[in-house]
């Protein structure tokens, strides 16, 4: 029977800074993960440990994974020490992928903060790859200051002009430095004046609990339902397969039915903004 | 299935027969307790297979504390060739814990292997209870103190011997092998079956003055206490040992942990108790069950809410020793008594 807690080696290949706390870690497994956008890894430092988290990688580019991180605790401050050549674990992938095929035909609202923007990216690829299956795409980047803004290379330049009539943009940051000319205010401010037809709409949002939950709040008076608006539940895991109990969330685990979730089955759970 | 007797000296030969392929325990008397030891080389010995359960959850055989599950990064599964396990006297509250166990651990996706395998080899010769203990409350959730299934086989104590029933195909193909040993239980169908009853009914007394609500009230009854002050209450006492987690055999919650050995490295699976204070933190800091009294109130959800929900039955199998263990005396019957209370 397969052993679904050893992982697979993994070679480094790229370190990439995005930002002063955030890192972008290009991987080669042994054997490719084929993940599909919304799902996540176990990475391992070997001998040390492991955490959960959603490679931002295109899913349709087989021989790499990029993984981008934020360092936060114990094991992403060793991740953030490894450099090329470096050997890591993975497993996976886990979870429930973002329903591309319930999106098709519809207007895309993706609504991303900070390092919630790792996620995203996997899922504005796959949907830039086949970008003729959906009426079109917002995309709404909140940062904090300019230098915390994450992919600045694609996503203040060359994703701009991907499909400059189906793909828009919305980016703001929260405090502006010297040289930033763009929009100043929280990521809700890009939810102001939206000109999307609600009925045939849906909306992603990832990134800090707190960013998502006045997030959602502003989707649903803007006239969104719950139906439609899909999260990132980020919680404590150690399996990552149903089964540590770490991440239960209500009745779900955020490894096995998540961490995706439709935002009107778990509305009801007193403490999934916690 | 099918009932036969066998009397005490066949039952010793055959617990002796079985340890040739078996490695078998029982539970021994110390102490007024009953704790589970490697026996059956000569026989069944000074085991006590009725009285009640032992202290021991028998997770701890098909789930121990600490398990290697993985090194890295070599594929080879194969662990030292193990004789499987046997246990005599597992009790009724026991095997209801397997409902919890095969539910988590041996439901696709993702079947855990270590689990799986010890499930599939293990032997399970449960018994009857044949007195209760002080905190036992298993009837008061609709739960028997003798085993009806999950078993391989089941020995009632009476007279001489035991009325024998068997449980699955492993313990038919058991007796088939065996059958010198095994008689008719004709004589003594009826006598088990009102010891059975004698001791429900002096259970349903005792369980009486702890003021259970019925079993199919406690969810409703959680949910409406749920934002109460009641598990404050509750935890005034709790010292967040964990004790609770550890021995109660239907908690089933895990960590992963890696070291370095010196070829390679190593990942364990090890016991994890919810109550403790980073069960839930995230790396950020942000952590869902901040107060112990939140985290006291999560345990009584997974088990009176969620597994309701999920399994259709409770995370509990009454068998009272999270209560024996609490060194903060909380007893989950005062806890479910007091959902009920406005």
């Amino acid at each position: 029977m397969e052993n679904p807690y050893l992982p697979i080696k993994t070679e480094v290949l790229d370190v990439i800074e995005e930002s002063p706390t955030i890192k972008t870690f290009r991987l080669r497994p042994e054997v490719p993960l084929h993940f599909k956008a919304g799902q996540f890894v176990e990475m391992s430092i070997p001998g040390k440990g492991e955490a959960p988290f959603t490679p931002s990688s295109s899913p349709y580019e087989d021989d790499k994974l990029e993984i981008t991180i934020m360092k936060a605790g114990k094991i992403t401050s060793m991740i953030h020490n490894l450099k090329k050549g470096d050997i890591v674990g993975l497993r996976g992938p886990y979870g429930k992928e973002y329903p591309l095929s319930e999106f098709e035909g519809k207007e895309i609202l993706l609504v991303g903060g900070g390092v919630g923007l790792a996620p995203l990216r996997a899922l504005f690829l796959a949907l830039a790859h086949d970008i003729e299956k959906y009426k079109s795409v917002l995309f709404c980047c909140g940062s904090r200051t300019p230098s915390d803004i994450i992919y600045k290379d694609c996503v203040l330049d060359k994703w701009q002009s991907l499909d400059k009539k189906r793909i828009k943009f919305r980016i703001t940051v929260d405090r502006k430095d010297d040289s930033w000319k763009g929009n100043v205010g929280l990521v809700t401010t890009t939810l102001d004046k939206l000109d999307v037809d609600l009925k045939s709409s849906v909306t992603i949002v990832c990134g800090p609990p707190i960013m998502m939950k006045f997030a959602t709040f502003k989707l649903l008076e803007v006239g969104y339902k719950p139906e439609q608006i899909y999260l990132s539940m980020e919680k404590n895991m150690s399996c990552g397969i149903g089964k540590c109990g770490h991440c239960r969330l209500g009745n779900f685990y955020a490894c096995k039915d998540g961490p995706v979730f439709r935002y009107d089955k778990i509305s009801h759970i007193h403490e999934i903004w916690d | 299935m099918d009932l036969y007797f066998i009397n005490k000296p066949n039952l010793d030969r055959l617990v002796k027969s079985l340890s040739k392929t078996y490695k078998i325990f029982a539970p021994v008397k110390s102490d007024n307790k009953r704790f589970y030891r490697k026996t059956g080389e000569d026989g069944l010995g000074d085991s006590v297979i009725g009285e009640i359960r032992a202290v021991e959850p028998i997770k701890s055989f098909y789930f121990p504390a600490r398990t290697k599950i993985a090194e890295y990064f070599s594929k080879d599964n194969s662990s030292e060739k193990e004789k499987p396990i046997a246990i005599i006297g597992a009790k009724s509250c026991d095997l209801v814990s397997f409902k919890v166990m095969d539910y988590v651990y041996a439901r696709e996706p993702f079947r855990d292997p270590f689990y799986v395998s010890k499930r599939e080899t293990g032997l399970i010769i449960s018994s009857d209870c044949t007195c209760y203990g002080d905190t036992c409350f298993c009837v008061a959730i609709d739960i028997m103190p003798y085993p009806a299934e999950g078993f391989d086989i089941n020995l009632s104590e009476l007279d001489s011997g035991y009325v024998v029933e068997t449980g699955s195909s492993k313990g038919e193909k058991i007796i088939k092998e065996y059958f010198k040993l095994f008689q008719s239980a004709e004589p003594y169908i009826e006598k088990r079956g009102s010891y059975r009853k004698k001791l429900k009914e002096d259970l349903l007394e005792h369980v009486k003055k702890s003021k259970i609500p019925p079993k199919d009230s406690i969810q409703p009854a959680f949910k409406g206490k749920f934002d109460s002050g009641l598990w404050e209450e509750v935890a005034k006492t709790c010292v967040e040992c964990g004790a609770c987690n550890m021995i109660c055999p239907a908690c089933h919650c895990f960590i992963l942990m890696d070291q370095k050995k010196e070829k390679g490295f190593e990942r364990l699976r090890m016991w994890d108790s919810c109550l403790l204070m980073s069960f839930a933190r995230v790396a950020g800091g942000a952590n869902p069950r901040k107060l112990l009294a939140q985290r006291l109130r999560n345990r009584f959800d997974k088990k009176f809410n969620f597994f309701p929900d999920t399994i259709g039955k409770f995370g509990c199998t009454g068998c009272g020793r999270c209560t024996e263990a609490c060194p903060g005396k909380i007893d989950i019957r005062e806890v479910l008594s007091k959902l009920q209370t406005s």
